[in-house]
């Protein structure tokens, strides 16, 4: 429990829990801002109406949480595999393995520590989200009615839930992908180019990307329509998994990722 | 050298290997470090001290050979072990963001249980009681030294295993630290230090241990090995070292007599300190008047001698000095007058 409590006062500290969450939301702002700024002054009314709906509750919450998934599910790489390499860099590893700790439970518990800061951090983004979308409703002048609407009240805990899952899963691949690289700065690049690498990767794999961890990733909090989350849209139109079938798959590659962390972890040479 | 009874050591390791790759790191060293003693552990430039290091605290694992640690043996499974060992290895690791305080609160969060209060006791131990609320980015690279030896300290170890403890140190903090690890000897704490400060570690261990290319060569109490291990050192004019030199390489008498051509006309010679007066006499005989004489016992020259062409034999290089040739030496190393900073 010491360990626990002293990986989730690092990350507390850490600039870059702060810097990332800071970019997540100020780019979600920025966006729900401009769009309600400019939403009336679309000349095509099929724009408009695109617009205006983003900025509608309740559809602005699938938006909200889509956006944190896409977008957030990147920064979760980034940010765990940032952690996770800088581990290796900085040598607190070795200094903790040097002490007698166990290499699997430090990695583990670490693991632990960043979920719990992501699913913080993801309730923080939306709570801003929620925010800055009626902020852009008012600008736009839209009806925000539909902000207390029960049925989608109600059926966003479950939301919430599986986008944690999801962020977890992404934030869990960083880290292992930073784990086997053994570096910073090699980790959050190996990471940035896998994420990337499976966006490509819809243009020649269409019928395996689906069970690509990124996409199930997304698929997981899909709530009908363009569920493509914010890394997808625009690209060739793809077959998704159902959200729990990707619950499956996403839980598939989190035990993936866990296990090659412990694997690798406990065999590895620790120098630095 | 004669080995311990395996009770009376803190440390013991048979025929260790390790190689990376097709380089090997280690090729069967055999140590024998007593308990309650400061144990200088010296070689050159990838001699393997770090890897030795590394394989004491389980951060890698020997590919043959054998550890005892603290009388029994240590193995992969043996984490909890090192619960009774402190180390500093290599540079000291810490979190750049996080103040001196909050590191040691981190560190102390894994292995053995430590508390709030040994933190702040090592704090004031290693004078950083003042800072310890400032971040560790903002340290000089002094205080991360001291930082790391209090985070080597925390579970008030048995064993304590420091590589290169002095590196920033000031003179002050470099007596203050000498104390210390004094102190914790003297307490029954078995403290090994690797260094390149060959001096320093004169002053600090009782007993030594020299490897080169991955096998021990010498190990045993410093007075004992320090016997016969004699040093003249002679100064004369500048314009007359080349034909003293002569004169001194060509004493007749038991032993290697080696003159070194050192800084500011002296000259070190590896021989009996009671032939100091035949040195006198054979320079006063060429026409030579030494200005200074001095006798000791080196640690250095017991080194030079005993790891003479580990550093080519290592891969690993080292610093070549500007005075001479820009060649690395072949008749023994040089290039260790500047004390060995250079490295």
């Amino acid at each position: 429990m010491r360990l626990l409590v002293a990986s989730l006062r690092k990350l507390i500290r850490r600039p870059a829990t702060f810097i990332t969450l800071g970019l997540l939301v100020g780019l979600m702002a920025l966006i729900f801002l401009a769009v309600g700024a400019t939403a009336n002054q679309q000349t095509s009314a099929a724009a408009r109406e695109a617009s205006l709906l983003l900025v509608t509750f309740p559809g602005a919450y699938a938006f909200i949480i889509s956006f944190i998934i896409g977008l957030g599910g990147l920064f979760a790489v980034i940010y765990a595999a940032a952690i996770a390499g800088s581990e290796w860099t900085w040598g607190t590893l070795k200094a903790a393995v040097a002490r007698g700790e166990s290499r699997s439970r430090y990695q583990l518990l670490s693991l632990t520590a960043i979920a719990l800061v992501l699913g913080l951090g993801m309730l923080i983004a939306v709570a801003i989200g929620v925010v800055v979308a009626l902020i852009g409703a008012g600008l736009a002048g839209v009806s925000t009615s539909g902000l207390t609407d029960s049925t989608t009240l109600g059926q966003l805990p479950e939301l919430l839930g599986r986008g944690w899952f999801a962020l977890v899963e992404e934030g869990v691949l960083g880290f292992a992908i930073a784990t086997l690289a053994r570096s910073q700065l090699a980790g959050v690049g190996v990471g940035i180019a896998v994420y990337f690498g499976e966006q490509f990767a819809t243009i020649f794999l269409a019928d395996i990307v689906q069970y690509l961890p990124f996409h199930a990733a997304d698929a997981i909090v899909a709530t009908g329509g363009d569920s493509s989350g914010f890394g997808g849209g625009g690209g060739p139109q793809l077959v998704q998994l159902d959200p729990n079938s990707a619950i499956l798959v996403v839980g598939a590659w989190l035990v993936v990722g866990l296990i090659v962390t412990a694997l690798f972890t406990e065999r590895a040479d620790i120098s630095g | 050298m004669t080995h311990l009874p395996q009770a009376d050591l803190a440390l013991a390791t048979r025929g260790l290997e390790k190689k990376y790759g097709s380089r090997v790191a280690l090729a069967g060293l055999d140590l024998s470090i007593p308990s309650g003693v400061v144990y200088g552990f010296l070689g050159p430039n990838g001699a393997g001290k770090t890897t030795t290091m590394r394989l004491l605290t389980g951060l890698i694992h020997p590919d043959a050979g054998t550890i005892d640690l603290l009388g029994r043996p240590f193995g992969r499974g043996d984490r909890r072990r090192l619960y009774d060992v402190g180390a500093l290895i290599e540079s000291p690791s810490f979190y750049p963001y996080l103040s001196g305080r909050e590191n040691l609160r981190s560190l102390a969060a894994t292995g053995s249980l430590t508390s709030d209060r040994r933190v702040n006791e090592l704090l004031e131990l290693v004078g950083l009681a003042e800072r310890a609320r400032d971040k560790v980015q903002t340290y000089s690279l002094g205080m991360k030294q001291r930082l790391g030896i209090a985070a080597a300290l925390l579970s008030d170890p048995r064993l304590l295993l420091l590589d290169e403890p002095a590196n920033g140190l000031d003179p002050a903090g470099i007596v203050a630290m000498r104390e210390t690890l004094r102190h914790l000897a003297s307490t029954g704490k078995t403290v090994v230090v690797s260094s390149h400060v060959l001096g320093e570690v004169q002053l600090l261990a009782d007993v030594v241990g020299i490897i080169a290319a991955g096998r021990l060569v010498r190990e045993g109490p410093m007075d004992q090995l320090l016997e016969g291990e004699g040093v003249v050192r002679v100064r004369v004019a500048p314009s007359e070292l080349e034909s003293a030199t002569r004169v001194l390489t060509a004493l007749p008498g038991d032993g290697a007599v080696t003159a070194a051509p050192g800084e500011e006309g002296w000259l070190s010679i590896r021989m009996e300190a009671g032939r100091s007066a035949e040195v006198n006499r054979a320079l006063a005989v060429a026409g030579i008047y030494a200005s200074g004489l001095e006798t000791g016992s080196d640690l250095e020259s017991l080194f030079l001698s005993l790891t003479a062409g580990a550093q080519t034999e290592s891969h690993e290089g080292t610093f070549f000095g500007l005075a001479g040739s820009s060649a690395p030496p072949t008749a023994g190393p040089t290039e260790w007058h500047d004390g060995g900073s250079a490295t």
